[in-house]
């Protein structure tokens, strides 16, 4: 059912590119909370987050630490359950699946690029991009095809060999990045993707995640301090104490 | 794609996973060894058993294995003889006739048990001839050849070819004596043994003692495997009415010390398996959780990537796999290599400096410990260590499948 949606809501994605975005949002959060048991304390990460993200944005969240940046960006993802509310993602409620379903939907229908750790170590930069593509059961050939222009796009062409360990902070985000946009997600979250990157290699990495945007209409949520990355964003949503404090929003591109 | 990436996990950490190898590998190259030498033990434990009843199964006049008493014999020695030759699963039959008596020279007289044997039978159960110091074992025409243990011979004085006189009681009670010469000497290396033990031929034992036709036991030995119970009952049935005055035993009620002394011996066994099972299981749970807690993070990322628990788990179990499957292979090799050198060359227990073993009676110190390699027995073992092993990593690798992605995410920051 939520393959359903999603296609029929890529279709229209790509019916309106160019235009603005559908009055449909892709992402649509109502009175989420979360709160967290750390030691003693119990920490409100989430305090009744309304938001709606549209197909095709290239969102920034910001805020202070402890806003709940990360955590919303979690709950969106599937990746964390909040304690209240509901998320939607193309129109299927997300709070409900089950873990395993939960695992299905995050490599069908989300890419993910951390901060840190991003790769796994054992992996060559081309068997970390295809990871999630081998997930999904393509075959050697497609994932090839898949990932080798991507690789090739982002300047890794000739490092699809090395290990993590062989390639520098940016080198390993920009894999991240491929791998996260190898399945064709309509939704891409970024958890501070520049935040170890010196401001050189932030901005080259921006500038690709933007063009990447432009030309995949893939929708970019991404959480963030670094103000150069604010400058950079479409739209920009603030976070304080759990709660959404300001937003932009300026709406698709 | 789950398979490299275990593979190459399991060498992430070399120095840790070549240690858990080679505990592994090893654990099972030693029960594998301990079990072909067990085994070989256990055999040779049965076979001297057997021996030293004198058979799977032994015939007497009543009461006669209790009491000893020269009395106590087989009347109808040549109709219990047929009976018994004629019962199934019977393979051979040893007629003996035991005396206990004194044996004298002009230096000394010492007491002496004395097996009066048909040789050529005699020799298919018990190897004497390597015990066979000097002389011979009751070879050639002589008619009254006796051969001695050598500490008897020593105390005796005795050379080959010497007179010995045995004085003994008949069945009937009366006191006989009777020229022997001696033929040869046993020295079997169990000091007991060697202090009384004599043989000589049937017929010469019989006329010594005046039980011509008359016999003191019937040594049988089993076709096979047939078990010694079953045919002692048959042998019962089969001497009918015959079986009046006359008692038949297995060797395990014959010797039943013996039997307790094996079964004691298999328990210390199973218990030692038990032993290193445990080890083996919570050293790799252990490892394996260490392995599990140092990569939450990455695991949490494998999670957050749309890997689903029972894959994670599945990730970690198969790098246990890989794990097992490599060190059993280099255990089987090193434990097969060292079985075999065992079986071929063997490991003499004199070499420990253990010259008396005994048990219950039972010489054991001339054993070399060799090994005898069961595969039925093997392949289930080899199967247990693999289950075990495996199975130590079930629950780090439930913890793995358990792990929430947006918690392991976080684990280090």
């Amino acid at each position: 059912m939520m393959d359903e949606a999603m296609e029929s809501k890529s279709r229209t994605g790509q019916e309106s590119v160019g235009t603005s975005v559908a009055d449909r949002p892709l992402v649509r959060v109502r009175g989420v909370t979360r709160t967290y048991r750390q030691g003693v304390l119990d920490v409100h990460a989430l305090r009744g987050i309304d938001l709606d993200i549209y197909d095709g944005e290239f969102m920034a969240l910001v805020g202070p630490s402890g806003s709940g940046k990360t955590t919303l960006l979690n709950v969106i993802g599937a990746l964390d359950e909040p304690d209240s509310g509901t998320v939607q993602v193309a129109g299927e409620d997300i709070t409900k699946l089950t873990k395993g379903d939960a695992a299905d939907f995050r490599l069908d229908h989300v890419g993910f690029v951390f901060q840190a750790y991003n790769l796994v170590p054992v992996l060559t930069a081309f068997e970390n991009a295809e990871f999630t593509l081998l997930l999904r059961g393509k075959n050697v050939e497609e994932r090839r095809q898949a990932v080798m222009p991507l690789l090739e796009r982002v300047g890794l062409g000739e490092m699809v060999d090395r290990k993590p360990h062989e390639l520098s902070g940016g080198q390993q985000q920009r894999v991240a990045i491929v791998r996260a946009l190898a399945t064709k997600p309509r939704l891409l979250l970024a958890d501070e993707p520049t935040a170890n990157l010196d401001s050189a290699t932030s901005d080259d990495l921006m500038d690709l995640m933007q063009q990447l945007n432009d030309e995949l209409q893939t929708t970019f949520v991404f959480s963030t301090h670094d103000p150069v990355v604010i400058d950079r964003a479409r739209r920009v949503v603030r976070l304080l104490d759990g709660r959404v404090d300001d937003d932009d929003g300026a709406r698709g591109r | 794609m789950l398979w490299r990436i275990a593979w190459r996990n399991l060498w992430r950490n070399r120095g840790r996973t070549l240690i858990m190898m080679s505990a592994v590998a090893l654990t099972y190259a030693l029960m594998l060894v301990s079990m072909g030498v067990g085994d070989d033990s256990h055999d040779r434990m049965l076979d001297e058993a057997i021996r030293a009843a004198g058979g799977d199964v032994i015939v007497h006049g009543d009461g006669y294995w209790a009491s000893r008493a020269s009395d106590l014999v087989i009347e109808n020695a040549e109709t219990v003889l047929a009976t018994i030759r004629s019962t199934p699963n019977v393979q051979a039959t040893f007629p003996r006739i035991i005396v206990n008596g004194l044996v004298a020279t002009s230096a000394s007289a010492r007491p002496v048990l004395l097996f009066g044997v048909d040789r050529d039978a005699e020799l298919q159960l018990n190897d004497i001839l390597p015990d066979v110091s000097r002389g011979t074992f009751l070879e050639g025409g002589r008619d009254d050849p006796i051969v001695l243990g050598s500490r008897l011979v020593e105390k005796l004085e005795a050379e080959i070819g010497d007179r010995v006189v045995l004085t003994a009681s008949r069945p009937d009670g009366e006191l006989t004596r009777a020229l022997f010469h001696l033929s040869g000497v046993l020295h079997t290396g169990a000091r007991e043994l060697d202090e009384v033990l004599g043989y000589t031929t049937l017929d010469a034992a019989g006329g010594a003692v005046g039980m011509e036709g008359r016999l003191t036991q019937i040594g049988v030995l089993s076709a096979g495997n047939a078990d010694g119970q079953a045919i002692a009952q048959d042998i019962q049935a089969a001497l009918g009415s015959a079986s009046a005055g006359i008692e038949v035993l297995s060797w395990e009620d014959a010797v039943p010390e013996m039997v307790g002394y094996i079964e004691l011996d298999n328990a210390f066994g199973y218990i030692y398996l038990g032993v290193i099972f445990l080890v083996v299981l919570f050293s790799i749970t252990n490892t394996f959780l260490m392995a599990v807690m140092e990569r939450v993070r990455e695991l949490g990322l494998l999670s957050a990537l749309g890997l689903r628990g029972a894959r994670i788990g599945r990730l970690l179990l198969s790098e246990t796999l890989l794990m097992t499957a490599m060190a059993l292979g280099i255990g089987f090799a090193i434990g097969l290599g060292a079985n075999l050198a065992i079986a071929r060359w063997g490991i003499p227990v004199s070499a420990w400096g253990l010259e008396d073993i005994e048990v219950s009676g039972i010489d054991m110190s001339d054993m070399v410990i060799r090994s005898s390699i069961r595969p039925l027995k093997w392949t289930i073992a080899s199967a247990l260590v693999a289950v075990t092993t495996i199975a130590s990593a079930v629950y780090p690798a439930y913890r793995a499948s358990r792990l929430a992605p947006a918690e392991a995410m976080r684990f280090y920051e």
